[in-house]
């Protein structure tokens, strides 16, 4: 109870609070420097050069306190030693270089970089073709996207269940094991095997995903003037030519957009990782190595390391994606 | 909406006011049971408008037990405690003392993390006098000094915690009805523990139930089986020895405690669901195999909180009970027991914190609790008698009866090893690492540190 009151006072407080920001620094900009009387014009170009960093402000303020700021403040840690006072130049990576969760970590993120933003986006995309001319189309692409609506961790609970394992003698009540079973396999510890548990925590994040890249991808195919899909019927070209040399090429752009974005998003990974196995099972993952060692270890200095080598991964990326949706959205 | 806004308000303020009086649960100078003369030494501290702010791990019924003491420290001194509870508590007291806001008390569920803030110069020092009196008042008083000792900024030695609440570790849980059924015995060595593990499988029936599974810590568990184990065949001083890396972890002296876990762990006979079920079977869920019918399994070795997680309407001393796990008749170390607890430090210095620690060595501090739940002490000075519950009672017996006691290991070990790559290690065991290969693992990340 104590934790809902917060958060709707929480959530009053926040929009209110941005709300009224906006709204009553723009009413004193314009008392300030009023569009009226002798000095009109002046008044008007100040108003109207200070106005965009007044709207920018808060923005740009936090983004520096919560982005540039940590950015140089871990480059900084990852030199010194677990409590932060001491200079032990490039010993932490050293370290990093040597150490085995790490490198199961690098093996793990690359299989996670390769499959989920490709299988999300395939999936996605086939979901998006077949869903556009159906008439319970838009009953499907909700169903599709309701994962979505789920928290990583609420999905990782919900997946739990279904490679649960309860061991010979009991009832099994994962729903995979139960399946494996109606087929005459045995049940196993999913979860546990080595290198395949990587793939089935890797279909929680699929699940969520298809929702997001289908959506974008739908009215990416939408937006693709009829004229050409005409003109490919009737030269005679199959369905799955017009799909395939008609219709993808030109949303190519919005395709690796929707790839790119789920790459970041892959190279984060951590709430699925940690609330499925905690990486145990070598399924360890950067970013909850990053976790574990900043809080189970408290070491802010190897935290830091492996924060810089996810945020160096992630920059190139990040670049590329920015600059594609850019050119998508001129 | 501008009403229903104002509803909203007014509900939300009236929430927040509704947590603040709380009732006194036992009305002080009734129950004789109580050591009122305790309770009413502390009016002599007049602390009204102070505020003393708590913060530690106990969330849900535990946090309205810690409440129902600390009322009566707010009815005693007038000052207002304010508790907050978080299942995330060692990230938190992390960020708050590193930020420089943490709470005047913070509440640490185990040591190494509490010698970590100490070492980093956020924790104050308790003094002298409080360090005699626990190692006057306290059973086995010296070790919970040392337990609380922790190396300051300037490397110097001082009491830091003081230990409030404690778990006691070496526990086998069964039930006497499926015991009587089959004709066993409550075994009294480890010899005869493990005759009659091999007795139950001899009868077509599973001895065990063992689960390591616990989500983001999966793997503790087999920690507290492998440092029981290390108790009941290495002398305490090897146990200590380990503990601080003097005796590296792949000692074979260690290494055979892992493989004495290994006996009862890895063997697909010994365990319900089989080996290869143990390591993701959750803590919580495994116990309920005792409780089964037929029974999944005889025995559970857990400490002695588990029965918060038995079956709705399990009564514990009747339909659920415990023995000590047992040691070794032919190896002559006593009677060891491995516990846990909870200790207080004062993470911002005040006149409140101070006399809120005064409060917690009243034995009404300690007696309010034991008359409700879940609560052990080794404080000489409480009336037993307030233990409503006989078999608390005699959970704390086993205590006080110890003729070592040492503290949970994977807990006094640095964070990186005690709550990661042992963890790590004992699920790799479980599945089929040999105890060398993985204490070499973990032996290798600790040289790193």
């Amino acid at each position: 109870m104590e934790q809902v009151s917060f958060a709707i006072a929480t959530i009053i407080v926040g929009v209110f609070g941005c709300v009224s920001y906006f709204y009553l620094t723009n009413i004193a900009l314009d008392v300030i420097f009023p569009g009226r009387g002798p000095n009109a014009g002046r008044n008007i170009n100040r108003a109207s050069a200070i106005r965009p960093w007044l709207f920018l402000g808060p923005a740009i303020l936090l983004l520096g306190i919560y982005l540039v700021y940590p950015v140089f403040n871990s480059i900084w840690l990852s030199f010194h030693d677990a409590s932060g006072s001491k200079f032990i130049g490039f010993d932490n990576y050293v370290w990093l270089v040597g150490d085995k969760k790490f490198l199961e970590s690098m093996r793990n993120n690359m299989l996670w970089l390769i499959v989920v933003p490709a299988a999300s986006t395939f999936f996605g995309l086939v979901a998006a073709a077949l869903t556009d001319r159906i008439s319970w189309g838009n009953f499907a692409k909700s169903l599709i996207f309701m994962p979505m609506a789920i928290s990583f961790i609420g999905a990782s609970v919900i997946w739990k269940f279904i490679y649960d394992y309860r061991g010979d003698g009991s009832a099994e009540v994962g729903a995979l094991n139960a399946m494996v079973l109606a087929f005459g396999g045995t049940a196993k510890a999913w979860i546990t095997l080595d290198i395949w548990n990587n793939f089935l925590l890797m279909v929680v994040l699929i699940w969520i995903q298809t929702g997001f890249a289908m959506v974008i991808l739908s009215a990416a195919l939408r937006g693709i003037p009829e004229e050409t899909i005409e003109a490919a019927v009737i030269d005679g070209a199959a369905p799955f030519q017009i799909f395939y040399k008609i219709k993808i090429p030109q949303i190519w752009g919005t395709i690796a957009v929707v790839w790119t974005t789920i790459t970041i998003l892959v190279l984060k990974v951590f709430d699925i990782v940690l609330a499925m196995t905690n990486g145990q099972w070598e399924s360890q993952v950067l970013a909850n190595l990053m976790f574990d060692w900043m809080f189970r270890g408290n070491d802010a200095g190897r935290a830091s390391t492996i924060a810089l080598v996810i945020m160096v991964l992630v920059t190139p990326i990040m670049i590329w994606n920015i600059r594609n949706a850019r050119r998508e959205l001129r | 909406m501008r009403h229903s806004l104002v509803a909203v308000a007014a509900s939300v303020s009236l929430i927040a006011g509704a947590t603040h009086a709380q009732e006194l649960m036992f009305p002080p100078g009734d129950d004789p049971r109580f050591t009122w003369d305790s309770y009413e030494a502390l009016k002599s501290m007049d602390l009204s408008g102070e505020t003393i702010s708590v913060f530690g791990p106990w969330l849900g019924p535990d946090k309205e037990l810690v409440e129902s003491v600390i009322a009566y420290f707010e009815a005693a001194t007038g000052a207002d405690v304010q508790y907050s509870g978080s299942d995330s508590f060692e990230t938190q007291i992390v960020i708050d003392t590193g930020a420089g806001s943490p709470p005047n008390i913070a509440v640490f569920p185990q040591p190494g993390l509490a010698t970590d803030l100490a070492g980093k110069g956020f924790l104050s020092d308790l003094g002298q006098e409080t360090a005699d009196w626990v190692r006057d008042n306290y059973a086995a008083g010296q070790s919970w000094v040392d337990l609380g000792t922790y190396a300051g900024k300037d490397g110097e030695q001082r009491l830091y915690g003081f230990f409030y609440k404690v778990d006691v570790k070496s526990l086998v849980w069964y039930v006497p009805e499926n015991f009587e059924d089959a004709g066993y015995e409550v075994p009294q060595s480890m010899e005869d523990l493990k005759a009659l593990t091999d007795q139950i499988v001899a009868d077509g029936e599973t001895p065990w139930c063992v689960g390591l599974g616990s989500g983001g810590a999966t793997g503790w568990p087999a920690t507290d089986w492998v440092e029981d184990m290390m108790l009941r065949t290495q002398p305490p001083d090897v146990y200590d020895g380990w503990v601080s890396n003097e005796i590296k972890f792949n000692d074979p002296r260690v290494t055979g405690a892992i493989d004495e876990f290994g006996y009862f762990a890895r063997n697909d006979d010994y365990v319900a669901g089989g080996a290869g079920a143990v390591a993701s079977l959750d803590f919580r869920e495994s116990p309920k195999g005792l409780f089964e019918s037929p029974p999944t399994c005889y025995m559970h070795r857990q400490a002695s909180f588990i029965p918060a997680f038995f079956p709705e309407g399990v009564v514990v001393g009747e339909d659920a009970d415990f023995f000590y796990f047992p040691a070794y008749s032919g190896m002559d170390l006593g009677r060891p027991v491995l516990g846990a607890g909870t200790l207080f430090s004062i993470t911002s210095d005040s006149r409140g914190a101070r006399a809120f620690l005064e409060f917690l060595k009243a034995p009404i501090a300690h007696e309010v609790w034991m008359a409700q739940t879940g609560f052990l002490t080794p404080h000489k000075g409480v009336n037993p008698d307030a233990f409503i519950d006989p078999v608390v009672r005699s959970l704390n017996d086993i205590l006080l009866g110890a003729t070592t006691f040492r503290f949970d290991g994977s807990d006094l070990m640095p964070g990186a090893i005690g709550a990661g790559v042992f963890w790590t290690g004992m699920v790799d065991y479980v599945g089929g690492k040999s105890a060398e290969d993985v204490a070499a693992d973990i032996q290798s990340t600790w040289d790193s540190l």
